[in-house]
């Protein structure tokens, strides 16, 4: 081997070095031919760095990752074309501007270079116009593929600092979904004699249709649901607000009856329109066990369905405003008597306004003519089979809407159990 | 959602077309916003042309019937269609907004004189 390590010769232009001067690397073994070479791109201004075969040229490339390299084709050992292949093969070096240097210009020697992986071609007998056009051209297009280089290192770590990002937020995300879940009802009974069943889907991680039912006190029940206008993360804030309201020791104080029509006129001037225009609907109800009277109100709320057994099965809404729309207004509480085995539904509208693939919506008509079709299985069927069904009339799982069914059943001890479940 | 604004005395007719919805709620509240400072003192809303309406947009209207005291003018809906006159009819906008089914019937209240 002539030269086993490439050396570096600096010929600085003094006083006219404004910006980093292009690294051309020289690789033959033609010593005469090299030094002769090397001397015109100094002159042209280049910083050159000089290597004697193929071997320390790559050694060369990996360790100065040069602007240019003009490699020689002829050599012992690892010829032109060989380095070619194995810069190409090189995920590090692969990007970089190779000239091979020839005696011969023949078509197909230059066809066999290029599929070898050169970039263009210099005559060693080329005169110093073309050698000065070659090289300019060819560090134009190395300055070129080290900008995409560096844009596209820019763009991983941007990429890298926002998936970082998007993680913890998802993360935190999730916190607060299982926070707002956990304000639903727990899988039990909340008093002797009744039981609750529900589903719950919102459209996003968090959803601004929520539900509760307890024991307010011994004999009584009470229940909600509310929808807050939006979606995300704001309405599902605004409705955990709301619920907080609507706890059983806050109501005492608040409003000091646990009467629906009361708590939603309360409500109703606590929980004015935002300035965005967010606002609530609400439904409320208050169930006397021993007497099974419930007492209810609505707030723009006509998520209600009383599937009565023996008697009519009617939709317990009225005509109201929202929350906040008028901050004077009284609301009144309504009340219907439950038989044994009744059922009340509470639901979201995303469950009913469910749009088929054709954009036709599921419809009250359809829900309640599902949840009667349950007649004589338990609850729990019930629900879950009622979300399969708007799921099927969806043609999917991911409603456009928050999806919310609370289903109560006034217990019948004396009754034998359901045929199905 | 496109807006056409028509000026009849001093009432403008906001000519709706298209959703109102949360995605297109700046369009119509920036056409809002001019009208009132062009000093109208009744901003008719002519629903004929819209076709769906969301809960974002029934609270806009809500709000809107909130920012316009009586004083200063009034906010009506003219001709709602199909789904939307439902949806203006469970939601009871019709409470705090009064809708008109012609042109002339809510022009004719604008020339009423105002109460006080």
């Amino acid at each position: 081997m002539a030269e086993s390590a490439h050396r570096i010769v600096d010929e600085p232009l003094a006083g006219k070095v404004a910006r980093p001067m292009p690294v051309i690397l020289l690789v033959d073994d033609d010593e005469i031919t090299r030094i002769s070479m090397a001397g015109r791109l100094k002159r042209l201004g280049y910083r050159v760095i000089e290597a004697g075969d193929g071997v320390a040229g790559l050694a060369a490339i990996r360790a100065q990752r040069p602007d240019l390299v003009i490699l020689d084709w002829m050599m012992p050992g690892l010829d032109g074309p060989s380095v070619c292949e194995a810069i190409r093969a090189d995920r590090e070096l692969r990007s970089s501007q190779v000239v091979l240097m020839t005696a011969h210009d023949q078509p197909e020697q230059i066809a066999e270079g290029l599929s070898r992986g050169a970039d263009d071609f210099l005559s060693k007998a080329a005169s110093k116009q073309e050698v000065l056009a070659r090289v300019q051209a060819s560090l134009r297009s190395s300055a070129l593929v080290r900008e995409i280089e560096r844009t596209r290192d820019d763009l991983d770590r941007s990429h890298r600092l926002l998936s970082a990002k998007q993680a913890e937020l998802e993360s935190e995300l999730q916190s607060a979904a299982d926070f707002v879940r956990a304000q639903l009802p727990p899988p039990s009974m909340p008093t002797p004699g009744v039981s609750v069943q529900w589903a719950y889907q919102p459209s996003l991680a968090l959803g601004g249709d929520l539900f509760q039912v307890s024991a307010w006190g011994t004999e009584t029940l009470g229940l909600y649901i509310l929808d807050a206008s939006g979606h995300g993360v704001a309405a599902a804030l605004r409705a955990v607000a709301l619920m907080s309201f609507l706890r059983e020791d806050n109501l005492a104080k608040a409003v000091g009856s646990f009467e629906p029509g009361a708590i939603i006129t309360e409500a109703n001037r606590r929980f004015p329109l935002t300035q965005d225009g967010e606002y609530f609907t609400l439904w409320v109800g208050r169930l006397h066990l021993p007497s099974r009277t419930l007492s209810y109100a609505a707030a723009g709320h006509c998520g209600a369905f009383l599937h009565s057994l023996q008697g009519a099965s009617q939709w317990l809404s009225s005509a109201s405003l929202p929350l906040g729309f008028d901050p004077t207004l009284i609301f009144d509480s309504a009340t219907a008597h439950l038989q044994p085995q009744d059922r009340l539904y509470l639901l979201s509208d995303g469950i009913y306004e469910a749009p088929s693939p054709s954009g036709e919506l599921w419809g009250r008509d359809r829900l309640q003519a599902t949840l009667e079709s349950h007649r004589t299985h338990t609850l729990a069927y019930s629900i879950g089979d009622t979300m399969t069904t708007a799921r099927q009339w969806l043609g999917g799982d991911m409603f456009p809407d928050d999806v919310a069914l609370l289903g109560v059943e006034v217990l019948d001890r004396s009754a034998p159990a359901k045929e199905k479940s | 959602m496109q807006v056409t604004e028509r000026r009849i005395g001093q009432s403008i007719i906001l000519d709706l077309m298209g959703e109102l919805s949360y995605a297109n709620r700046t369009t119509f509240k920036a056409a809002v916003e001019r009208s009132k400072r062009a000093g109208c003192r009744h901003l008719i809303l002519n629903m004929q042309g819209v076709r769906f309406l969301d809960s974002s947009a029934i609270g806009i209207l809500a709000l809107l019937a909130q920012s316009f005291p009586a004083t200063q003018g009034m906010v009506s809906l003219l001709n709602p269609q199909s789904y939307v006159k439902e949806i203006i009819t469970l939601a009871n906008l019709h409470q705090i907004l009064p809708v008109y089914a012609s042109e002339q019937d809510a022009l004719a209240e604008s020339r009423l004189p105002t109460a006080g």
